[in-house]
């Protein structure tokens, strides 16, 4: 967009990128610097000493995944049902759905808790996995609706033709089209999942259930907080989000700014 | 990072809205002869039940607990009808939340929308390392807030990097303890916010300047624009809808916030971080005033909504007087 024909100006572009970036880059090392403050690598050796360690990481998987199962199931048939098929009132449903987008997790607290009490799946991941796939939902099914309005109509005409059911075209020409909003949905919904804090903090208090948001709590009430050994077991958490990111680098960018795209 | 995909296939193939419009009218057309109708209320039962279901179970559910004085456990309540209504409007927290929410949504809004800007604008010019730059201002969107928050905690410390570096740049007169005066740890958490959310409107921009036609800025150029000017007067106008999205979404972020101020200042010192979130999970978790915690919700709620409706019709307004 900036158009530099001289050296000076590309370098003086090049500088301003730099110092700009210095501040988003500034706290990821602060963290890296931190926990390698004090004691050094034995930070990181008490960290791993941890048993409860690799619970955290299963639960977290074990959390992100049930909630992309449910979100990816309902989004794409209810997509299909909004975008192609026969529904009297089809527009008042999708804006009691859609309507659902602006709800913050922290007015669905008091509801649940007094609910997963009454019905006993307090403590349970049912109690963080059904609000999750609730508060994801409605947005997922816009952003594939809109993907599936662009699929012509007579493509799964033609199918219904050579006989087809609906349950088939769906299955062998509606699903294999929409992998790439697909794909967009099950990172947006990963990431929603995994980083998610409030939900597991007040809704899981065993700690054999809890997921690594939770970890750095976890880690100062049992390091005291030395602020070193934190630092440390913030890193660790920090690590397999930033592979993730760096290995499916366009499907994370696109995933998470599908956001504004209306 | 390109629209083409999030459009569909039909897009991709046509270039352009309208034959989306025409396919379905096709369709419709077709319906009408007779064809047996296939009914799409099956299929959309599932999100309907898992998603419409929990949330307007929940959003009523908490109309009715708002007219209550209740700790959310013990048998024993009390109908007060509006009274934690009229509580909350007398309530000086209340209003230091809103007035925090408003200029957190100016502040990181603007932060957002010029620092987005500067990064796409400047990442499209063929600068060396673009990926490198591109990845630094992106993995923050996808690091948890739960994960950061002890490391802003520190940095912020009276003995923290941020004053060791002001004390390097000879700045020692502005060192002081950020989390512990209501202002600077406003400030403290607004720029979390703007550090975990640049990279979305950096990408956003990024592909909405790509859409510009280069036709358009060479002719300008040719003209003597300079890129200041060509800025102004062609990117900013061209990537309209693109700072309204990121407005109204900015707008709802702000309502809903609570992560940052929660993890790293507790709302506090002196309520000074107090946001309507935080507001909520302490009178309703902590102080067990369930009722009340009820009646801020709803609140929160009307708002969220009323935002969201003002926000659209803003944007679809100036959107067609532009066409």
């Amino acid at each position: 967009m900036f158009e530099a024909r001289t050296r000076a100006a590309r370098a003086l572009l090049q500088i301003v990128v730099t110092v700009l970036t210095i501040p988003f880059v500034f706290p990821l090392v602060a963290m890296v610097q931190g926990s390698f403050a004090g004691t050094g690598w034995n930070n990181y050796r008490a960290v791993f000493e941890i048993r409860a360690l690799p619970l955290f990481f299963r639960n977290s998987a074990l959390i992100a995944s049930s909630v992309i199962l449910v979100v990816y199931a309902c989004t794409m048939l209810a997509a299909f049902g909004f975008s192609k098929l026969h529904i009297r009132a089809r527009e008042t449903y999708f804006w009691l759905l859609l309507a659902a987008l602006t709800l913050p997790e922290v007015v669905l607290l008091t509801p649940l808790f007094a609910t997963a009490t009454t019905l006993g799946f307090y403590d349970t991941y049912l109690a963080v996995v059904l609000p999750l796939a609730a508060l994801q939902i409605p947005f997922t099914v816009l952003l594939a609706r809109n993907f599936m309005d662009g699929i012509p109509n007579e493509l799964i005409e033609a199918a219904r033709i050579d006989g087809a059911t609906m349950a088939r075209t769906f299955r062998s020409i509606v699903l294999p089209l929409t992998r790439p909003i697909a794909a967009a949905i099950i990172v947006l919904t990963l990431i929603t999942a995994w980083n998610d804090y409030l939900l597991p903090l007040v809704f899981l208090q065993n700690p054999d259930l809890q997921p690594v948001t939770l970890v750095p709590q976890f880690f100062v009430s049992q390091f005291n907080n030395d602020q070193t050994k934190v630092l440390a077991a913030a890193v660790v958490t920090a690590i397999p989000e930033v592979i993730a990111y760096l290995g499916l680098q366009r499907l994370f960018e696109r995933g998470l700014s599908a956001g504004a795209l209306k | 990072m390109d629209h083409e995909v999030l459009a569909g296939p039909g897009v991709r193939a046509h270039g352009a809205a309208a034959p989306r419009r025409g396919s379905r009218g096709t369709g419709q057309k077709r319906a009408r002869r007779g064809r047996p109708r296939v009914s799409g209320v099956p299929w959309i039962l599932p999100a309907l039940v898992v998603s419409a279901g929990v949330v307007y179970y929940c959003i009523g559910y908490t109309g009715w607990i708002s007219t209550l004085r209740w700790d959310g456990i013990s048998p024993d309540r009390t109908w007060v009808g509006l009274g934690n209504y009229a509580r909350l409007f007398q309530d000086p927290v209340f209003w230091k939340s809103m007035e925090h929410t408003g200029v957190f949504f100016v502040v990181t809004t603007t932060a957002q929308i010029l620092l987005g800007m500067a990064f796409a604008a400047l990442l499209h010019s063929r600068l060396r390392l673009a990926v490198l730059y591109k990845v630094a201002v992106f993995v923050p969107v996808v690091l948890a807030p739960a994960t950061m928050a002890p490391v802003f905690r520190q940095i912020y410390a009276p003995d923290g990097q941020f004053n060791k570096i002001l004390d390097a740049v000879g700045l020692h007169d502005l060192t002081m303890a950020w989390l512990a005066k209501p202002a600077t740890a406003l400030a403290v958490v607004m720029s979390i916010q703007v550090w975990q959310s640049v990279g979305v409107a950096f990408i956003l921009y990024f592909a909405a300047m790509g859409q510009i036609e280069t036709e358009v800025l060479e002719a300008a150029r040719m003209d003597g624009a300079g890129n200041l000017r060509v800025l102004r007067s062609i990117i900013w106008p061209g990537v309209r809808g693109t700072t309204l999205a990121l407005i109204t979404l900015s707008a709802i972020a702000s309502l809903k916030t609570f992560d940052v101020p929660y993890l790293v200042t507790s709302g506090g010192p002196s309520y000074g971080t107090e946001f309507l979130g935080t507001f909520i999970y302490r009178m309703s978790i902590p102080q067990s005033e369930v009722g009340y915690g009820a009646a801020i919700s709803v609140m929160l709620l009307i708002l969220a909504l009323g935002t969201a409706i003002v926000f659209n019709a803003g944007g679809r307004d100036k959107e067609i007087r532009r066409v």
